[in-house]
């Protein structure tokens, strides 16, 4: 291919990213960056904000429980569904679904099951085991249950990808050597899907730390994090600069997970 | 296939997980009570007919099938030459080039739609869904970029040579030999970026603007005022939807396509 | 009673179609056994119920006189060779043969010494901390084979180990094979769909077909009795004709001309009608036309030369027949040639 149809090929894609993409981001976060000159002034301003220290922390170490229930539970669930057979297509297309279904629509289900109201606290008050409905809204307990119920069906359906991989040869010839199935599941089945639960961790991790509508349905006002406290000083309170700020933060978190997560998943790949 | 009790009991739990909540938003639609209950009273279908009959929802609906439909269109008319060309091609910068493609999934959701907010509706007061657009059409380029690339990996492009060959010129063998051969791929990229693009929150958060709200907004805003059964009948023609979109995939490239 | 017993095996994955049908196979201790057949023929289902991974519907598998028909596959102690090698994708050449002894809780001075030993004996010594994705097929192919020998296995069982070999690597290879089961002793079962591979490797070899087994003996018997047309077309019988019993030790074909045959007085029993086959290499041609029994005329349609000799087909009116003929007279297409069937080179089936 010649160099000119190439760069014609490429041409469109490249200035639409150059011109709405990274031009307003440099022109929106440039601000950022000065205080009567170039300054990291408004950043180590907020990082000594106790308020916005919360929410960062809150925001961390919800994507971080979140990541880790989701690769419990994913990794079993996940082998289960590579070793069927006829249900295999079923079950992904039962794991897919509620990847495709707006997240609106799945936060609200929880709004239904954790409200004062809810499924949950009629049930367990019909069963007596409580007398007062239990606070479970709005909680960080509901915006974690909110953002496993978002990312697990993504782990599922990488693990599953990624367990594909392993022939069914291998697994039998280690049971054919001795190794009982939960000894070939923790001594050949998981080490040759790490980097699968490496790039699903990622997914959910950089998901989890930038989902907006989950927190913003399940947490209410006073559990702000990262996305919905960017919505709040940009919208509710025209503090451009706190908002770009918090931008940036949010991108440079993601763009280093992923690269520290790339480095990891290299090295354990020794297939 | 033999079965482990440990491994089966796992997953039966975290399939309940994944459905129960799906299954209950469903049932809560046809309740007759003006606040959401489960289990329900009574059975009607008043809340589907009120949700049709709601000028706001329908429109908001419009907008986000408009969008879903524009965005998905531009970021294939965009990304497909861009994938074919990288997968022609062996420059030492073709690498860097695909990131640089697939950089708006580096970049949250919601930052994309603040900095487009910032530049395009306050700054050059460009109308509301033209930054709709813009914003949903980086949103899919990814999908287009990786689903379609990997195709285009599959490509035996030698195909491509007998055609030039045969007398075909350059343009009408892509539309009448490549094309063809790698629609699976653009079909499974229009259905992902569709989807996403249908479904997003964060890029429209910012970029919606009176009197034009994309579905997932409409909803949103919804909820956090009022909590009645015409959410969960929006929910139900949602999932409806996304059924048939599966099944549709399912009958045409089979599932796992969509998993990739 | 012999080593490894199966009895009335049945298979079926969908409870309809059968794949084995009331299998019955009994393998003496030391022996090396082929399944030998084409694909789908039955003979990896059979290998799998032998191996714990298939649990048949009814039948029995013992071995050494013990039920292992529902024993897991990990507690049968047997040592398994697939044809993608299935080596740990994440553990060196040392760690893979080492895995078996490692979940036997062999402490790990003697584990040491036995799998270098293992490792010396199949030639890998040097490779031991490679990693499978650095080695050859060859080389992965004998670390597989190290890894399952390595456990002293009570049986061996091979699924086409050598398929995804080049051609002279598979010739070496199953020497190397035959030699190893040999000096260990091991019982083994071996499948394949390449007949010449089967044959010379093989102490006894059960021909396979739609879930049954067609002939179960040596390869030498095999090849010069075959039981049945389908086994005599797999060992290069391709010619086939019909006949008619007439009168004791007498028969006829399709056109009444009575044919010559020696092995008819093997049989004896009250069968009237049987199908001759000969080997396309059996058959003399001669240019000019003799007269006399198990002698057939025609003309040849086409010629192919085979390196070693020339293959023609003939037209006769007995149908068309296949002949090798030696290099040193050579017949156009379309001549007129005379084929003798000699008597003792056709078999009975």
């Amino acid at each position: 291919m010649k160099r000119s149809v190439f760069l014609l090929l490429i041409a469109p894609g490249i200035l639409l990213l150059t011109i709405f993409l990274f031009y307003p981001l440099v022109v929106t976060l440039a601000p950022t960056f000065s205080n009567n000159g170039p300054s990291l002034a408004r950043y180590l301003a907020f990082f000594s904000d106790s308020y916005y220290l919360a929410v960062f922390f809150r925001t961390v170490w919800i994507a971080v429980v979140a990541t880790l229930v989701c690769m419990i539970l994913g990794v079993p669930t996940a082998y289960f569904i590579s070793r069927r057979r006829r249900s295999k297509s079923f079950l992904m297309a039962l794991s897919i679904f509620p990847l495709l279904t707006n997240p609106v629509v799945r936060a609200f289900a929880w709004i239904n099951i954790l409200g004062r109201n809810g499924v949950l606290n009629s049930l367990l008050l019909s069963w007596g085991w409580i007398t007062t409905p239990l606070t479970l809204l709005y909680t960080d307990f509901s915006i974690l249950i909110g953002t496993i119920y978002l990312f697990l069906p993504l782990m599922i359906v990488t693990l599953v990808g990624s367990m594909d991989t392993i022939e069914e040869e291998v697994t039998e010839a280690a049971e054919s050597l001795g190794a009982s199935r939960l000894v070939t599941f923790f001594k050949v089945v998981l080490p040759l899907s790490l980097p699968g639960i490496v790039v699903g961790s990622v997914l959910v991790f950089t998901g989890a730390i930038t989902a907006y509508s989950t927190p913003n349905l399940l947490g209410g006002n006073k559990n702000m994090l990262l996305a919905t406290l960017i919505y709040q000083r940009a919208m509710s309170l025209a503090d451009w600069t706190s908002a770009g700020v918090i931008a940036f933060v949010m991108i440079v978190m993601t763009v280093v997970t992923v690269m520290v997560m790339q480095k990891v998943s290299r090295r354990l790949d020794r297939r | 296939m033999r079965k482990s009790v440990g491994l089966t009991l796992i997953a039966v739990v975290v399939f309940l997980f994944l459905t129960v909540p799906l299954i209950i938003i469903t049932a809560t639609a046809f309740g007759e009570a003006s606040t959401i209950r489960f289990p329900i009273q009574g059975f009607t279908l008043k809340w589907f007919t009120a949700t049709f009959a709601s000028r706001s929802f329908m429109s908001s609906l419009g907008l986000s099938f408009a969008l879903a439909s524009y965005a998905t269109l531009l970021a294939l008319l965009v990304g497909i030459p861009a994938s074919y060309a990288l997968s022609k091609t062996t420059f030492r910068t073709n690498p860097r080039l695909r990131a640089f493609f697939l950089s708006p999934t580096f970049v949250p959701g919601i930052v994309v739609g603040y900095a487009l907010f910032q530049f395009l509706v306050i700054q050059w007061r460009m109308p509301v869904f033209a930054g709709l657009l813009l914003g949903h059409f980086l949103v899919s380029l990814p999908y287009v970029i990786r689903v379609v690339g990997a195709s285009l990996e599959q490509f035996d492009f030698s195909i491509e040579e007998v055609a030039w060959s045969l007398g075909c010129n350059k343009p009408k063998a892509f539309l009448k030999v490549v094309l063809p051969n790698i629609g699976s791929g653009i079909v499974a990229a229009f259905m992902l970026s569709f989807i996403n693009s249908f479904n997003n929150i964060p890029v429209s958060m910012f970029l919606t603007g009176p009197g034009v709200s994309t579905l997932p907004t409409t909803l949103m805003n919804y909820i956090e005022y009022s909590y009645d059964p015409s959410v969960s009948a929006i929910s139900v023609v949602l999932m409806g939807v996304t059924v048939v979109l599966m099944v549709i995939v399912e009958r045409t490239l089979g599932i796992g396509s969509l998993a990739k | 009673m012999s080593y490894a017993v199966l009895e009335n095996i049945r298979v079926s994955y969908d409870g309809k179609t059968p794949v084995l049908t009331d299998l019955n196979l009994s393998i003496e201790r030391g022996e090396l056994v082929s399944l030998l057949g084409a694909s789908g023929c039955g003979k990896t289902t059979t290998l799998r119920v032998v191996g714990g991974f298939i649990e048949p519907r009814a039948g029995r598998f013992t071995l050494n006189g013990v039920d292992m028909t529902r024993t897991a596959v990990h507690k049968r102690n047997f040592g398994l060779v697939f044809q993608s090698y299935a080596l740990f994708p994440h553990l060196t050449v040392f760690e893979n043969v080492a895995f078996g002894l490692k979940l036997r809780k062999i402490e790990s001075a003697s584990l040491k010494s036995r799998v270098m030993a293992m490792l010396d004996i199949t030639d890998l010594g040097a490779l031991a901390n490679r990693y499978p994705r650095q080695l050859s097929g060859g080389q992965r192919q004998r670390v597989a084979l190290a890894r399952a020998l390595v456990v002293e296995p009570q049986l061996l069982l091979l699924d086409e180990p050598l398929s995804n070999l080049d051609a002279k690597l598979r010739l070496s290879m199953r020497v190397e094979i035959k030699r190893l089961q040999k000096k260990l002793g091991i019982t083994t079962i071996f499948v394949t769909h390449d007949q010449e591979e089967c044959f010379s490797i093989s102490d006894r070899v059960a021909i396979m077909d739609k879930g049954v087994i067609q002939q179960f003996d040596t390869p030498e018997a095999i090849y010069s009795h075959p039981a049945n047309e389908f086994v005599a077309r797999f060992v290069g019988f391709t010619n086939f004709f019909n006949l008619t019993a007439s009168g004791t030790g007498r028969c006829l074909n399709n056109l009444g001309e009575e044919m010559v045959i020696d092995e008819i007085r093997n049989h004896t029993g009250g069968q009237t009608s049987w199908t001759g086959a000969i080997r396309p290499d059996d058959i003399v041609l001669t240019g000019t036309e003799v007269s006399g029994t198990n002698r057939l005329t025609g003309s040849v349609e086409v010629r192919t030369f085979l390196g070693k000799s020339y293959q023609y087909e003939l037209e006769t009116k007995l149908g068309r027949v296949v002949v090798n003929a030696p290099k040193d007279s050579i017949f156009e297409p379309g001549t007129l040639v005379c084929a003798h069937l000699p008597s003792d080179k056709i078999v009975l089936c």
